[in-house]
């Protein structure tokens, strides 16, 4: 029997191929090749694609090459997200590889943040990480930790480092034995159709009645336009890291095993594809 | 003895494990009597609904030069919408004839919204400012406006940080304070209440700390609300 844990390494591991292509517009000397990588599901743009700013930059002039900035199908990819559901999001029942297109002019001011330094990204995810130890354990663990262990987070995250992260990952997936899970679930639910980002509520990973709930008791109170009906035709894939689990599966469950480095489960609800 | 005011809607909920948080429905009960003495002031706030969810935030816009006036022809701007107002700049500009207003690049709108947190159980100051044009304000632009006794007070105070964020009910990039020490500041404020036996508005006074460091004040009208309610109770 496949152990919960091997969960936790395939989620780390998972990886999605991308071809990255420079914006026709773009000034450059010479053609720009296109540049093939696979990107980190779990890892944020901005952090993994020095090496694509770097091909581009040498077919360009040194004044022309200001902030970089993503594209996929003419919307802007917030790299505030992670890389998997963006994907999962935007392009998870296209053609692989994943075709981003690159930008150095015009940043979308209204509709991305700026990412000056690595720093930025550091500042956002930890800002997460805490944000969900909110939810969970009101702040206490996070708050017991040590600034060298918040580090050793980020460090585990930036170098690919599956244990290094979750020797200090692991404390924030603990609840007390007397409790049967977190006080709250950090769950953010997505959907292109809406201009409102995400949708994010306050969710008990266990019932009054003492029964753990499931992802269908999370969608049905949180976003209930995403379950099927009985008697009804599937419209929607509700999606975590490119897969579809099964309704009946608890969140606590879900939380723990399939959440996002940054201890929140990120959602997809998308359009079921026509085959 | 018994801290818990059922009767009261106004009153904080002192239930010992949640202390001072903000619980949401509370949040928009002390929204709703902040807005009530804003409108009743001419100051501009107001609640603005989510279509199709039951959220929503309080917002205000104003403008201002860049040397910190307003100009005369803003001054009734609070009663009329955005749109209004940018009509009447507008057609001013086209004019010339306002000789209050030197160029379109010296005029910045200001933005802020009042959200709740659910993961922290406090409001939220989210705020942007831009140029009439469109272009939009950096933090150190923004600082350039802020008093200076407040620059200090930011760079020691326990805000600790002002980020750009993403606005998570409009999906536009904004500028936010932190509210992960909120409870750290706000829990002298409450305990005094408390102590005193007195009503306040936790929106006024969370407003009335975090706004100025950001360059927005509160007339002192709020604070004489709330009294007044205290001193009809006594």
């Amino acid at each position: 029997m496949t152990d919960d844990k091997d969960v936790l390494r395939d989620v780390w591991f998972g990886r999605i191929p991308t071809c990255f292509m420079l914006y026709q517009d773009e000034i450059t000397e010479r053609e720009a090749e296109p540049y093939y990588l696979l990107l980190p599901r779990i890892s944020y743009l901005t952090l993994v694609t020095d090496k694509v700013k770097k091909h581009f930059q040498k077919v360009m002039r040194q004044e022309d090459v200001t902030e970089i900035w993503f594209e996929y199908e003419g919307t802007p990819l917030k790299w505030h997200f992670p890389i998997g559901l963006l994907f999962d999001l935007h392009a998870s029942n296209t053609a692989l590889p994943w075709n981003i297109t690159v930008h150095f002019k015009n940043f979308p001011e209204k509709d991305l943040l700026h990412c000056p330094s690595k720093d930025v990204i550091e500042a956002h995810f930890m800002a997460c990480v805490k944000e969900a130890d909110a939810l969970k354990h009101k702040s206490q663990v996070i708050n017991e930790m040590q600034k060298k262990d918040h580090k050793q987070l980020w460090m585990g995250l930036q170098n690919d480092k599956f244990d290094q992260f979750w020797a200090i990952n692991r404390k924030l997936m603990e609840y007390p034995p007397e409790d049967s899970g977190f006080r709250y679930i950090p769950f953010r639910i997505y959907q292109v159709t809406t201009e409102r980002p995400f949708i994010q509520k306050l969710f008990r990973p266990v019932a009054a009645n003492g029964q753990l709930n499931t992802l269908g008791d999370l969608l049905k109170e949180v976003c209930p336009a995403a379950i099927t009906p009985e008697d009804g035709e599937k419209k929607n894939q509700v999606m975590v890291h490119g897969i579809e689990p099964m309704l009946e599966t608890p969140v606590q469950w879900l939380s723990e095993h399939m959440s996002y480095p940054d201890n929140f489960l990120h959602i997809s609800i998308i359009p079921q594809p026509t085959d | 003895m018994c801290m818990r005011v059922e009767s009261d809607p106004m009153s904080l909920n002192f239930d010992a494990e949640d202390d001072f948080c903000l619980e949401e429905n509370r949040f928009k009960q002390y929204c709703a009597e902040f807005i009530k003495h804003s409108q009743q002031i001419g100051d501009g706030w107001e609640w603005k609904s989510i279509k199709d969810f039951p959220d929503g935030y309080m917002s205000k816009t104003h403008f201002q030069m860049k040397n910190g006036n307003t100009p005369s022809i803003f001054k009734d701007s609070t009663k009329e919408s955005d749109e209004q107002t940018l009509t009447r700049v507008e057609e001013a500009l086209d004019d010339s004839q306002v000789a209050g207003i030197c160029a379109t690049s010296e005029v910045i709108r200001y933005e802020y919204h009042v959200l709740y947190s659910s993961s922290y159980q406090v409001p939220v100051l989210y705020f942007r400012a831009c140029f009439l044009d469109g272009r939009p304000l950096t933090l150190d632009e923004i600082w350039e406006g802020v008093h200076e006794c407040y620059q200090a007070r930011l760079l020691e105070g326990p805000w600790d940080t002002i980020t750009q964020q993403e606005h998570p009910l409009l999906g536009q990039p904004f500028f936010v304070l932190h509210p992960c020490r909120t409870n750290e500041f706000m829990a002298p404020v409450l305990a005094n209440s408390r102590r005193e036996n007195r009503n306040i508005n936790y929106i006024t006074s969370w407003l009335s700390i975090v706004g100025p460091v950001v360059g927005l004040n509160l007339p002192l009208s709020y604070a004489k609300l709330v009294s007044e309610q205290n001193t009809k109770a006594d």
